[in-house]
């Protein structure tokens, strides 16, 4: 039997992801030690995984290089990839935004955008683009874009919001909610096919773990 | 100056010795096949004006064509496909050709794309298309090259992958969707997206059988018997049709013995102005994209001013190589029978050889060394070529046997007489 091979992201989904694997009987035990190992395995379901960067997941998949993926709709949508969506987990649940200040609430739409701030540039040109049909600057940052209207860099910012605690400390608000966000299940289009027997049990016995879980 | 001198742009790549060979044979496998239905080969302009790929219901992002402008100020492409200019073929020049017109191709398409895992922006597409022919027959029969096309490849494990976008069509004029919520949901149920189908479905008020059909549409794909269920709960003409017709042309494609290859993807919508009927991708193993891809596309010669139904498919002969990976470059290989070193005062005699060799279909080079052979030896084990015959004062021959590592010699008679 081939191996199949799952993609984790690295980082605030790798925990949640292992423990749904781990309820519908793959042995990640390998994965949960301290190795320096990059791809681990389940000899007995012949499942292989490795964690990779977030952003980069969704390639992986593509590609094929991964039949499976874990990866935030966050990603998904930054990355537009060629590629199966298949289940939302749930977990890791957040807004992707249009934020500003305060005074800007209410007005967005009489308001010309000239500059966003953002680490989503695909994301807040799509929106810009296709959404409100404005042709806006797009300015990538790489951390705390809260920062940027703050400091004159741009007039709003598009960001991932959780809690909404860091914009209110900072004077901002939510404008505009451009997608809901949670963690997704992902899985390549030729993999679905190829693998269908092995890959829709795995999608329907998490899928059965979220609604007991609920 | 001449910075870039040393490189190849970006996407656009040299293709040297080996893998060429296996091209080249590869292509003519095809080229074969596609002879044996019948499809005769044509040649299309590898620049075409820029009108020709940008109607309304052609799929060519203008991002995603290389562009550039004629003396006149005209918009140039570079070919993205060559299917497009086909049916401008068909809709002009040979308008008055007694129909059904089948093409054949192999050539070089140009895109925009992202560079890696196999996709270039330039690459070799081979494919089909029927002309004028809106059957079942023509359906299956394309199918079935396809089908054939890649065995003569030698691929083994593979699937192809039957949908029908009329069955979603139908669907949707049953929901009452608008222009701008088919292309979305289209593209939602594409990517088997169940979340934002059920969002985009849930705005509508329509019938909860019909309702729950359009939610499981991502996931209608499998075995041949799906069609048979899904007969018994679909309502409306437009998606009985669509489904009346793969099972027909299962049914041919069974006759052609070939039922094992094929399965069902009622999801599969890949874009939905420019396909209008059957719609069909292959995938193997090892390659994480389609590797061909084909369908109906009866409305596209109309652009070009003839109604003329029409059905093809095409492969990136560079995906199929992926897919067959290293048995391809072990089994086909560029090959050279034997080297004919020789002193200058026997160079007729060597030339003589040689010609003579060739005329019987062996691969012969010939090289000129001074005294010793160790030069001509250190070449032919360099490129892997299995003798080295050196052809010495007075008619003595000696040859080399590099493979067994053995010296034997002979006279010029019994070379020349095999």
């Amino acid at each position: 039997m081939r191996y199949l091979t799952i993609a984790l992201s690295k980082g605030r989904l790798t925990e949640m992801s292992v423990e749904l694997f781990e309820a519908i009987g793959i042995d990640c035990s390998e994965l949960k030690s301290s190795t320096r190992k990059l791809i681990l395995l389940d000899e007995k379901n012949r499942i292989k995984f490795f964690l990779a960067k977030p952003a980069d997941v969704p390639t992986y998949v593509e590609y094929g290089a991964a039949d499976i993926g874990i990866v935030g709709k966050d990603t998904i949508l930054e990355e537009g990839r060629n590629l199966y969506e298949v289940l939302d987990l749930g977990f890791a649940a957040c807004k992707m935004a249009l934020a500003g200040p305060a005074d800007l609430q209410g007005k967005i739409d009489e308001l010309t955008i000239r500059r966003v701030g953002t680490k989503y540039p695909n994301i807040a040109r799509n929106y810009f683009e296709r959404t409100r049909r404005e042709s806006v600057e797009i300015i990538k940052l790489n951390g705390s874009v809260e920062l940027a209207p703050l400091v004159g860099l741009s007039e709003v910012i598009v960001d991932l919001v959780e809690s909404g605690r860091t914009l209110k400390e900072n004077g901002l608000v939510v404008l505009d909610t451009i997608a809901d966000i949670s963690a997704r299940m992902v899985v390549n289009r030729v993999s679905m096919k190829m693998e269908n027997e092995r890959i829709q049990k795995i999608i329907d016995g998490i899928r059965a773990q979220l609604l007991l879980r609920r | 100056m001449s910075k870039w001198k040393i490189y190849t742009p970006d996407g656009y790549q040299d293709i040297l010795f080996d893998e060429c060979y296996s091209k080249r044979e590869l292509e003519s496998r095809i080229r074969k096949t596609f002879r044996s239905y019948g499809f005769y080969e044509i040649e299309t302009p590898t620049i075409e004006f820029y009108d020709v790929f940008s109607s309304d219901i052609e799929s060519f992002p203008q991002e995603a064509m290389v562009k550039f402008l004629d003396p006149k100020g005209r918009i140039l492409v570079l070919r993205p496909d060559i299917t497009v200019p086909v049916a401008r073929i068909t809709a002009t020049k040979n308008k008055d050709v007694q129909l059904p017109i089948k093409y054949s191709y192999i050539g070089n398409v140009f895109r925009f794309n992202e560079i890696g895992g196999g996709r270039q922006n330039e690459f070799t597409q081979v494919g089909v298309e029927l002309l004028g022919d809106s059957s079942c027959e023509s359906d299956a029969e394309i199918i079935a090259v396809a089908i054939n096309t890649l065995k003569a490849a030698g691929l083994e494990d593979f699937q192809i992958d039957i949908g029908q976008v009329d069955f979603f069509k139908g669907l949707a004029e049953e929901a009452g969707f608008s222009e701008k919520d088919i292309a979305g949901i289209s593209r939602l149920i594409d990517r088997k997206d169940y979340v934002g189908v059920e969002e985009l479905v849930n705005r509508h008020n329509i019938s909860k059988e019909l309702k729950e059909l359009i939610l499981k549409l991502p996931g209608l794909f499998g075995s041949l018997d799906l069609i048979e269920k899904l007969k018994k709960i679909t309502k409306n003409e437009r998606s009985r049709a669509a489904l009346e017709n793969i099972e027909e042309v299962i049914n041919i494609l069974g006759d052609y013995g070939l039922t094992k290859y094929l399965s069902i993807d009622l999801g599969m919508l890949k874009g939905p102005d420019y396909d209008t009927g059957i719609i069909f991708r292959g995938f193997t193993y090892g390659v994480g994209f389609p590797i061909l891809s084909g369908g109906r596309y009866d409305s596209l010669t109309s652009t070009f001013g003839k109604d003329c139904p029409a059905i093809g498919f095409s492969i990136g002969i560079n995906m199929l190589m992926m897919a067959l990976g290293k048995t391809l470059m072990s089994k086909d290989r560029p090959g050279v029978d034997s080297l004919i070193c020789y002193k200058k005062t026997n160079r007729k005699s060597a030339i003589e050889i040689a010609e003579t060799l060739r005329k019987q279909e062996m691969n012969i080079e010939t090289m000129m060394v001074a005294g010793s052979i160790e030069k001509g030896l250190e070449y032919a084990r360099a490129k892997q070529i299995g003798g080295v015959v050196f052809i010495d004062d007075g008619g003595r021959i000696k040859v080399h046997d590099l493979v067994n590592n053995t010296v034997s010699e002979t006279s010029i008679e019994t070379i020349l007489n095999g």
